[in-house]
Parts: C-alpha cells; sequence; structure tokens
C-alpha cells in the first residue's frame, strides 16, 4: 500500500460517519420528501390508505388554500422586519463591544448568551413577560396604567404579535450576529484608520468608507443567515404566539401569526394531510433557494478585496 | 480503493442494524416488553409506578410514553411519526370515529375481553367493541358554590340562558364584596381552541338531546344548520365572553384560566373534572360542583359526561396477549383499581370498581351520572382540522371583539355549510 492509498483511506475512513449520517438524514428523506408530496401518503392505518400518485393535486390545494397564501404573506412581512432589526442591532452592538469600552469581553458574552437558550424555552419566557410581567409593570406605575388594559396585551392583536416576534428573533439571534459582525471589524487593518485620522476624517467618515466596504463579505453572511433563520422559524413561533390570535383573510377566519413552518406543520399533523404538507415544504424550499441565491449575488457584487 | 469504501459502508450499516436488533430481543422469550403510549401527562408519574407494580406481579414490562399538554403538541402526531417510522406502540389512545378512522387497519376487536361485561361506556363501531374506556369524565360550568350562596344564587336554577344571564349580572354587580375579578374564568386564546372549538363546541351539539342523539351533529354535516339553535348557542357563547376576564380570555392559557378560578378570583370555570389535581395543588378548600351548561333557552338539566378516551391494541404487535392481559389486569386487579382511581384521581368507567375518586368536581361528575341527567360528547364527529383550524379562530375572533354576534353566527354557518 503505498502513502497515497493509505491518505486516502484515512481520509474516507474519518468522513465515513459523517457521510453515513448526513445521507441517512438529510439527502434520503429529503428525495423520499419529494416523492411523497406526489402522493396521498398518509402515514396512518387507513381502510383505504395505498399510496396512489395524484400528480400535482397536491401542490394545486396548497395554493388554493388561504391559510397558505396568508402565511407567505406574513413571513415575508416578518422576514424582512427581521432581518432588518437583527442585522441593525448586531451591528451596533459589535460597534459598541469593539470600541474602547471597559469589560467588552463581559458584554460579548451577555449579548451571546440568548443564542444559547432553546427558542421554546425562550418563546416560553416571552409569552410570560407579555402576558403577565407587562400588565403587571402598568399596575405597579401609575404613568404606565395603560399597559394593563386587556386591549393593549401585546399577543392579542396580529400586529402587534408579529411585533413581539421580531423582538424574541431579535433578542435570540442578534447576540450571534454580533460575533461575526465582530471578527469582521476587528479585520479590518488598523493602518486605513490611521491614514484617516491624518487626512482629517471624522468617525462618521471613517465608518462609511472603511468599516462598512471593509465588512461586506461579513454582511453576505450575516444577511443569508438571518434571512434563512426568519423564513424558517418555528420553535419561538410555536411557544410564544402558537399561531395566534386569529385574522380573516378573503372572509375565512385563520390563524393570523401562523408563520410558514407552522403551517406546513399545521397541515401535515392537525390536518393530517401528510402529502399536502410535504407539497408545501417543497414549495418552501425552492422559494427559499431563490431568495437566498439572490441575496447572495448582490451582497457578493459590494464585496472588496484588498 | 472503491470496495474498501463500499465494504466500510456495508459495515457500517451492519453493526447499526446489530445495535438495533439488541434491544428488541429480549422480550419475546419470558416476559413480554409492551409499549404504552397516552395522552394524559398529569397521569404519567403514577401509570409509571402501576407499571412497575405489574411487572414485579407478572414479570412482564410495559413501558409507558407520555404525550400531549397543549392544542399544538398531540399524540395524533407521535403516533403518525411512529408509524412511519415502523416502531407503533403496543397499546395507544384513541379519542373517537375520527381516531378509529385513521387507524382502522391496525386496530384489534377486543369484544371478547372480561372487562367487556363491566362497562357500558367501550369505544365500539358496528357491534364489535375496539376501545377500552381509559375513565369516565365530564364538564359542565363549575362553581365555587361559598360564592354563590353568599351572592344568594341557587345553583340548582342555572339550567338555562335567562337563570345565567341574571346570575352573572348579579355576581358582576358584586364583584369588589365577593373579592373576584371576573364572573367566569373562561379561555380562548391561541392555544385554548380545545376550550371553545371541542368543549364549548359541544354545547350546540348534544346540549338537551337525548345520550347518544347524533340528529344535530348529521345535520351540520350535511352543511344544514338549525338557525334557531345556533343562535341561542351564540347567545350563550357572547354571554361567557361578556363576563370572562379579558386577559385570560383573549391571551391566557390552562394555568391562567383554572389558577383564576382555584384562587377564588372568578365564581364560575369552564373545564371538566380533570382540574381536581390542579385545584388541589392550589390548595383550594371552598365547595364546588357543576352546574348544567346554559346554551339553550329551555332547561337543560344535565352537564356533559363521557368516556373520551380508549386504550387500542394495535393487531400487528408481537405481544398482544400481554397487551390484553394489562388491560385486564387494570380493571380487576387491586393494584390496578388502585391506580385508576387512588393514583390517577380517574372516575372508573367499571361496574365492579367499586372505589371513588377524591376530587370534589369528580364526585359532582359521579353525582350527575348517577342520576342520569347526562348529555353526550359529539365534538369527535368532527376533525381535528375542523375544529382547530376553522372553528378555533372563529371563537378567537369574537373573543378578541374583532367580530359580533351577528358575524360569528354567519362564519359559523359558513364553516359548517363548507363541511357537506
Amino acid at each position: 500500500m503505498n502513502k497515497q492509498r493509505k491518505t486516502n483511506l484515512i481520509f474516507w475512513l474519518f468522513l465515513a460517519p459523517v457521510l453515513f449520517t448526513f445521507i441517512m438524514v438529510i439527502v434520503i428523506p429529503f428525495f423520499m420528501g419529494i416523492f411523497y408530496s406526489f402522493t396521498n401518503w398518509s402515514s396512518s392505518a387507513r381502510a383505504d390508505s395505498t399510496l396512489q400518485f395524484v400528480g400535482l393535486a397536491n401542490f394545486k390545494n396548497s395554493f388554493q388554500d388561504p391559510s397558505f397564501i396568508y402565511s407567505f404573506i406574513i413571513t415575508s412581512l416578518y422576514t424582512v422586519l427581521n432581518v432588518l432589526f437583527i442585522n441593525a442591532v448586531a451591528l451596533i452592538l459589535a460597534l459598541v463591544v469593539t470600541s474602547r469600552l471597559k469589560l467588552k469581553n463581559i458584554y460579548r458574552v451577555g449579548f451571546f448568551i440568548p443564542n444559547l437558550i432553546g427558542g421554546l424555552v425562550l418563546g416560553y419566557i416571552w409569552q410570560f413577560i407579555f402576558n403577565n410581567a407587562i400588565p403587571a409593570l402598568g399596575n405597579i406605575i401609575p404613568v404606565l396604567d395603560f399597559l394593563s388594559n386587556p386591549d393593549n396585551l401585546v399577543l392579542s392583536k396580529v400586529g402587534s404579535s408579529v411585533t413581539a416576534l421580531v423582538i424574541v428573533g431579535t433578542w435570540q439571534y442578534a447576540g450571534y450576529i454580533m460575533m461575526i459582525y465582530v471578527a469582521a471589524i476587528e479585520g479590518v487593518p488598523e493602518s486605513l484608520f490611521e491614514a484617516a485620522t491624518i487626512d482629517g476624517a471624522n468617525e462618521f467618515q471613517k465608518f462609511k468608507n472603511i468599516t462598512v466596504p471593509m465588512v461586506a463579505q461579513a454582511f453576505t453572511i450575516t444577511m443569508f443567515l438571518t434571512l434563512v433563520q426568519s423564513f424558517k422559524q418555528f420553535d419561538v413561533n410555536v411557544s410564544l404566539t402558537a399561531g395566534g390570535p386569529s385574522a380573516i383573510f378573503r372572509g375565512t377566519p385563520l390563524f393570523g401569526t401562523e408563520l410558514l413552518s407552522l403551517n406546513i406543520y399545521n397541515t401535515a399533523f392537525v390536518k393530517n394531510m401528510l402529502a399536502e404538507g410535504q407539497a408545501r415544504a417543497v414549495v418552501f424550499f425552492v422559494v427559499l433557494v431563490v431568495i437566498s441565491v439572490i441575496q447572495v449575488s448582490i451582497n457578493k457584487k459590494k464585496e472588496v478585496e484588498l | 480503493m472503491k470496495k474498501l469504501f463500499a465494504l466500510l459502508m456495508v459495515m457500517t450499516a451492519l453493526t447499526s442494524l446489530v445495535f438495533a436488533g439488541g434491544n428488541n430481543e429480549a422480550g419475546t422469550s419470558k416476559g413480554a416488553t409492551i409499549t404504552l403510549m397516552q395522552n394524559k401527562p398529569e397521569i404519567d408519574g403514577a401509570l409509571k409506578d402501576y407499571a412497575k407494580i405489574w411487572n414485579e406481579k407478572t414479570g412482564n414490562t410495559a413501558v409507558v410514553k407520555s404525550v400531549g399538554g397543549s392544542s399544538s403538541i398531540t399524540l395524533g402526531q407521535q403516533l403518525k411519526a411512529d408509524y412511519a417510522a415502523g416502531d407503533m406502540p403496543d397499546i395507544f389512545i384513541i379519542a373517537g370515529i375520527e381516531d378509529y378512522k385513521e387507524w382502522e387497519g391496525i386496530i384489534l376487536d377486543l369484544s371478547n375481553e372480561k372487562w367487556v361485561k363491566e362497562t357500558s361506556v367501550a369505544f365500539t363501531k358496528d357491534g364489535k367493541v375496539y376501545g377500552f374506556p381509559v375513565a369516565v369524565e365530564g364538564w359542565g360550568m363549575a362553581y365555587n358554590a361559598d360564592m354563590l350562596s353568599k351572592a344568594g344564587i341557587d345553583p340548582a336554577s342555572l339550567d338555562n340562558y335567562e337563570a345565567y344571564r341574571s346570575a352573572f349580572e348579579k355576581l358582576d354587580s358584586m364583584k369588589d364584596k365577593l373579592g373576584i375579578d371576573s364572573v367566569v374564568s373562561m379561555a380562548a386564546g391561541p392555544e385554548m381552541g380545545w376550550v371553545t372549538a371541542h368543549h364549548n363546541f359541544n354545547s350546540l351539539l348534544s346540549n338537551g338531546l337525548p345520550y347518544g342523539d347524533m340528529s344535530v351533529v348529521n345535520q351540520l354535516l350535511k352543511g344544514q344548520v338549525d338557525m334557531k339553535r345556533l343562535n341561542e348557542y351564540a347567545d350563550w357563547v357572547e354571554l361567557l365572553f361578556k363576563y370572562a376576564d379579558k386577559a385570560i380570555l383573549t391571551t391566557g392559557n390552562y394555568d391562567a384560566q383554572v389558577g383564576a378560578f382555584a384562587t377564588q378570583k372568578a365564581a364560575f370555570l369552564h373545564q371538566g373534572n380533570w382540574v381536581d389535581p390542579n385545584i388541589k395543588a392550589a390548595n383550594a378548600t371552598f365547595k364546588m360542583a357543576f352546574a348544567p351548561h346554559g346554551s339553550m333557552h329551555t332547561a337543560t338539566d344535565g352537564i356533559f359526561v363521557a368516556a373520551p378516551s380508549f386504550y387500542v391494541i394495535n393487531s400487528e404487535s408481537k405481544n398482544i396477549e400481554a397487551a390484553k392481559q394489562f388491560l385486564n389486569d387494570m380493571v380487576f386487579t387491586q393494584e390496578g383499581q388502585d391506580f385508576m382511581v387512588n393514583k390517577a384521581g380517574m372516575i372508573p368507567a367499571y361496574s365492579n370498581v367499586k372505589l371513588n375518586p377524591a376530587g370534589q368536581l369528580s364526585k359532582s361528575v359521579q353525582q350527575w351520572a348517577a342520576e342520569g341527567k347526562v348529555y353526550s360528547w359529539n365534538q369527535y364527529n368532527f376533525t381535528g382540522d375542523f375544529r382547530d383550524l376553522t372553528l378555533a379562530p372563529i371563537y378567537n375572533q369574537f373573543a378578541n371583539g374583532s367580530i359580533d354576534k351577528a358575524k360569528f353566527i354567519e362564519l359559523m354557518k359558513k364553516a359548517f355549510e363548507g363541511l357537506k
């Protein structure tokens, strides 16, 4: 066995466990899922449960369902808000913790910690804050009296519930994105700033003309991560709002904050239409791929190489 | 190189198979292992303790898995995942005809079991017995008897809309004196669709009808709506929502709803006897019982009582005999009866069981049942989809005040017409 062969063997040996897992839990289910989306699969022991091809019926039914269309709209809205908020907050935090600040490492850890808490737990914690803590605050402080009025409960209206989802999403994810910005900002050569200072540039000019172009690469990554994360939001959605409160869309009462993942889940497991849920997941996948490819290619154009 | 890689893959695959096989093998020869999946997290501990005792006595092992707790995470979903994975439990739960249809192909006929003679509420279809009733449950309007007597209201008079309306009005005017925040503790939030679109909805379906009467259900399933009945029902829903605490009504969860009643912040509670353990945990000592729903203008003297869920045996199970024995032992052994009544606090569905549950509301259900003043549970004749995704948002809209009663009636009518 020559050296080349030995290296090859070791390479495959180390790769095998990961490859095996990847094929078993990602690749095979992915193609099975696409297959099932064209059938009447229901994973139950119904009397008439033979597997049949139904063509594009699942896709057709999905697009005729107001709740699916509504989910698309509300998810897009949520994604836009969430991407903007997370990135704005993360960038500000990153600038703060890279400045000459005392205890900046402690702040970095502090901002990052929410990301380590599971989304379900986070959702229930914030549900308690919105439903109990905030109204209680209104009872204690007379000026904030309006908070204790049940009409002003954050989670009782669709608009404010989406805002609540964005707040929790930002709280959870901004620390993580901040870390990426911090790494990028610290990678900008100090000499550029010194040169700019000698040329008489002020802080804002330095930020606009040096920091932003130099961290453009990080923008590509963070925008991609936040976009995908927001689009796929599920756990916080389930635990914080459970899809509610209700809304009326095209004359049909439905769940007002049911994001796409939750809509797919409800289609599969509450409506008992697993194949149709799978079809929606395929649509979801295609849309997500298209949007993220567009986003990455736009961002790539703005990157600069030194 | 390619051969080596292929060999490696095969070996990896084989190893995992061997490990997977090892777990199952232990069962068949001596003591069998059965898996039971159920939907009451609150009795999980008691059931596991009982499974341990059963194991000591019979040598068979019962693995208990509990799923549930909210309307977004349910037993049905877990069963679907397990069925797809080929890992179906030996004993699982169905709630009625819609669940039965879902698993029709693998539900074992239990007509010849010993326990069948001891119960009148088993799940039957076409003359055959399929489901072992887990317990008898019931709901009505739970009331705080101490508070009602203080307000001078006779609970026996509460059996129609008008009586409830005047009682609610009176209690509402005495809020400060009684120290309550609201008259009735009601929940219609996004997680609480089962209170409105399952339980409250049943008032429309069976209140005032003979036990087992499906006439209203069948009409609605055909899309025919009895407008008089629906109008009276809408009055009832409006009354409940009007005198409820708005925060609990729109965003509260189960704990908030039951908590308000247990801490005497509300005089009525729209829940069933399963709240007994929660009320006990809150150290509530006041007297309480159930009164009928007032969803109609004529008097309806009875509460909703039925066996809500049934154990069924998976006919593809390798350990059918052990599974059958597990169910029989629960009814015919002292330990089994002790588990059902004393440990789990359930109302037994079997005539040979002479024990009584300790909870006040469970006793009230037993009393109504003993007098024969009961109405059936008909909500499970509608799909989970229809209840949770179609009706629940309508109730939520009404509770939020986004729509008025006329619109509520219109949307309900439209929903039923969409069924045919």
